[in-house]
């Protein structure tokens, strides 16, 4: 065998196996996506969306409070979350441009960003719990907040940044002080980016459980209190599929379904709207 | 003039994956032991005729040739060209300096490791062989184990010379080798390039007229991806027979 | 280019002010988690120390005795599995992706790999109890056992009998949810590989495979370092994905089909019901144990990935 034949054998099997890895990535997507499927639509009804949960072990019920529950959750964590994120990243990227402060902020919000979401879970457990002496809705929310604050501050920080400089000038120019420098321009420029970021971070937080497990709780039955503890569609999985009986099983596989398919058309939407912006 | 023909093009089109039509209907020699340059506005294809002499094209899909390139007997467009052993054969110096992540020594090592080379010794004595060659060895011979992102732009290039005229290549292709350079070093490949000549074939791709006009033999004018006049350096700057080169090397366009 | 307007406009002024202290609420969680942290696991600080908890492999309620060693033990452990399993193919994924697959595929590929990182923990870790799980005690983990039982030092770690509920299921899920974060982080980092450099490197007669083994590898291997660091830092810090099917098991074991606990683990299972103070306070003694181990984890993959970013953006 020549050193031609020895290289060209070589480069064929490390290629071949660098292939076989991506198959293998792709083959875990198919299994884990098919299996939540095929479960999910067979124990997808009606009576999900519209009831509350029948005792344990009876069988049949709904999980309405864990929907509701899930989207006033979210729905608070974002109403919270995006403003202070987004202000966040217009200060890095405007006012603090290039200065040491936003390079910090701007790194310590990445390092947030992959903190373990437990362990924003028992702060917020001894910060908003503890002192109320009960699980509250608001507990989950703002624990949510916290993982959210950092993503879109980070996307909104980028985006602004690609924003060219001389749009910028182009308004000083015209008289304008800097606040509507930003919010009429900047923004505007910014705005599909910043939307994807928005988007990305309520599909990471939607489908968070460990923040969920000792501030917003759970709850049986249906409630809109969000002093109370309250259901969500993540806690009830951990809490159906650990659980012993087939209905509950059957349940968490269709809550699982609905949250996968949730999250996954909010990113894939914001992976469109980006695409369609800059390319 | 007796000279033998190491590079024959012969009809050749190429079209970019996006169906643009950059080479039209080229034929062109190419001399042994000659430099050639290949001039022209930016936009004329000249950078893309030089990576058709070694199939660089190929590293992306949808890229089509026409015609035929014969190095001396076969025509390296045919599909059973080995592109492996043609980029031995053929080497290829870049705009700016491309040396790889590796010491100095390795990264001249480099191409002798693909071929085979394993002794040290051996590789010892040709890596000096081609830093001499290169006009380096003498700035980097006491640190050869230095990274070669350590070296500066100049000796860089001629690192990544050196690393080409190692694999004792046949013909080598410069694409601007010198404009991100600095006078000095870009001196220093201008002279290294006359040297060179007398054992390899040489064609060079450059912007600047004055550095085609100091140190190739024959020059190739091109514009819009045509090859509007090939012949001796001498004639085309001094006497050119199409309008268009007179216009182009007397700086009234381009 | 910092501004250096000068901001009379009082407006202005607020704005500015207000995105300021946004930005600072950055700061202000990771301070605030930190002291609560550190004052809510005072007194078990108190009781156990630093040492000593972090040694001590008790973890026995009814006598109120805390150690974090067996938890620690289980993160360790299950995230250096998880990583061993996942950056092959990770990396393998990646080159794929940037140097093999035809153009046509390598759109797909890519939002596979996004829409796989999109997927909630949670959905990890059940369809890990409910397909996972069983595949591995019935198939996988006897066959592993059969294999190595003649084998010297590896048949310890296929001890006891395969109930799929164990470190080495935990580990798999584990790997599977890190795979899609590291091999985009290292397809990014085999993006800022300069397309001239490989052009010259096949231009010296390379193939493919030498131009990522010689040109590329080298090229991104901060990169790819740092984005393994920050995988291990998500996987010390992943919960839901090995909750349901690791166990809550407080003890150190030697064979990967034993049920263990880490940290998240422990605190998922039992900060809601835990009864008395110094039981609540080894807990947040323990969350605080992952912060700080996880945050210096994920301080380190920054510094690499800023230097790497750095090195070859010039």
């Amino acid at each position: 065998m020549t050193i031609f034949q020895r290289r060209k054998i070589e480069g064929t099997i490390a290629l071949t196996l660098s292939t076989l890895a991506a198959f293998l990535g792709l083959f875990w997507l198919i299994f884990i996506l098919g299996d939540v499927l095929v479960h999910g639509v067979k124990s997808l009804n009606l009576s999900l969306f519209i009831n509350d949960p029948a005792p344990p072990g009876v069988g049949g019920g709904g999980l309405r409070n864990a929907f509701v529950g899930q989207l006033l959750i979210t729905i608070c964590a974002t109403l919270i979350g995006v403003p202070i994120g987004v202000l966040g990243g217009t200060f890095l990227a405007e006012y603090a441009r290039g200065r040491k402060i936003a390079r910090m902020v701007s790194i310590l919000a990445d390092i947030m960003v992959s903190v373990p979401s437990i362990v924003i879970g028992t702060f917020i457990y001894a910060v908003l719990v503890l002192p109320l002496g009960h699980f509250n809705g608001w507990a989950g929310s703002i624990a949510l907040s916290i993982i959210m604050i950092p993503v879109v501050l980070r996307t909104t920080e980028d985006m602004l940044t690609l924003v060219p400089w001389t749009l910028r000038e182009a308004a000083f120019a015209l008289g304008a002080p800097y606040y509507k420098v930003i919010t009429q321009v900047v923004y505007r420029g910014a705005a599909t980016g910043i939307l994807t970021g928005i988007l990305l971070s309520i599909a990471r937080v939607a489908g968070e459980t460990a923040p969920l497990l000792f501030t917003s709780f759970n709850n049986s039955f249906f409630s809109l209190d969000m002093n109370q503890p309250i259901a969500s569609l993540t806690v009830t999985i951990f809490q159906y599929a650990m659980g012993p009986y087939d209905s509950w099983h059957e349940q968490a596989w269709a809550a699982a379904f609905v949250i996968t398919i949730f999250i996954l058309i909010i990113t894939i939407f914001g992976r469109l709207i980006i695409r369609w912006r800059y390319r | 003039m007796l000279e033998q023909i190491e590079l024959r093009v012969k009809g050749l089109n190429f079209y970019y994956s996006g169906g643009v039509h950059a080479l039209k209907q080229i034929n062109l020699p190419i001399y042994r032991n000659h430099v050639t340059a290949l001039i022209g506005p930016s936009g004329c294809g000249k950078t893309t005729l030089l990576r058709c002499f070694n199939r660089m094209h190929d590293l992306y899909p949808g890229n089509r040739y026409e015609g035929e390139i014969y190095f001396v007997k076969d025509n390296i467009l045919s599909p059973q060209t080995d592109l492996i052993s043609l980029r031995s054969r053929i080497g290829m110096v870049f705009q700016k300096p491309t040396p790889f992540p590796m010491t100095i020594f390795d990264n001249i090592a480099y191409g002798l490791k693909l071929k085979g080379i394993k002794k040290r010794s051996d590789l010892s004595e040709r890596v000096e062989k081609a830093l001499v060659h290169a006009a380096l060895w003498d700035e980097v011979k006491d640190k050869l184990n230095a990274s070669a992102y350590d070296l500066s732009g100049g000796q860089q290039q001629r690192l990544v010379i050196a690393r080409a005229l190692a694999v004792n290549p046949e013909v080598l292709l410069f694409d601007e080798p010198t404009s991100a350079l600095d006078p000095i070093s870009t001196a220093k490949i201008e002279e290294l390039t006359a040297t060179l000549k007398k054992e390899i074939t040489i064609i060079i791709v450059t912007h600047n007229m004055q550095q085609a006009a100091r140190i190739s033999d024959w020059t190739g004018f091109m514009m819009l991806g045509e090859l509007i006049e090939f012949d001796g350096t001498n004639k085309i700057f001094t006497a050119p027979s199409e309008k268009l080169t007179e216009d182009y090397v007397t700086g009234r366009f381009g | 280019m910092a501004i250096t307007l000068k901001r009379k406009n009082p407006v202005d002024l607020i704005f500015s002010s207000i995105t300021g202290l946004a930005s600072l609420s950055v700061i202000l969680f990771i301070i605030g988690i930190m002291y609560v942290l550190v004052s809510e696991s005072s007194l078990a600080i108190e009781r156990f120390g630093i040492l000593k908890f972090l040694s001590s492999t008790e973890w026995n309620p009814v006598k109120e005795d805390f150690g974090a060693l067996t938890n620690i033990y289980g993160t360790v452990l299950t995230t250096v599995l998880s990583l061993l399993f996942a950056i092959p193919v990770a990396v393998g994924i990646a080159i794929f992706v940037t140097e093999i697959a035809p153009n046509f595929l390598k759109g797909p590929i890519g939002v596979a790999i996004e829409l796989l990182a999109a997927i909630p923990s949670i959905i990890y870790g059940m369809w890990g109890l409910f397909t996972l799980s069983p595949i591995m005690s019935n198939y996988i983990e006897p066959v592993l056992k059969k294999f190595t039982a003649n084998i010297p030092l590896i048949n310890i770690l296929f001890q006891g009998t395969p109930m799929g509920i164990d470190i080495l299921t935990a580990s798999v899920i584990l790997s599977i949810m890190i795979i899609p974060f590291t091999a985009s982080i290292a397809r990014d980092s085999f993006n800022l590989t300069p397309a001239v450099v490989k052009e010259s490197a096949y231009a010296i007669g390379a193939t493919q495979w030498e131009v990522v083994k010689n040109v590329v590898l080298p090229y991104s291997k901060l990169g790819v370092f740092g984005g393994s660091v920050l995988s291990l830092g998500r996987a010390l810090g992943e919960t839901m994905a090995v909750a349901f099917v690791l166990g809550n098991n407080h003890r150190i074991t030697t064979s990967l089909l034993d049920a263990a606990a880490t940290i998240t683990v422990t605190l998922a299972n039992e900060f809601a019901e835990a009864d008395n103070d110094v039981y609540l306070s080894s807990l947040f003694y323990l969350a605080l144990v992952l912060f700080v181990m996880s945050f210096i984890t994920l301080a380190i993959a920054k510094f690499f990935l800023l230097r790497a970013e750095r090195k070859y953006s010039r």
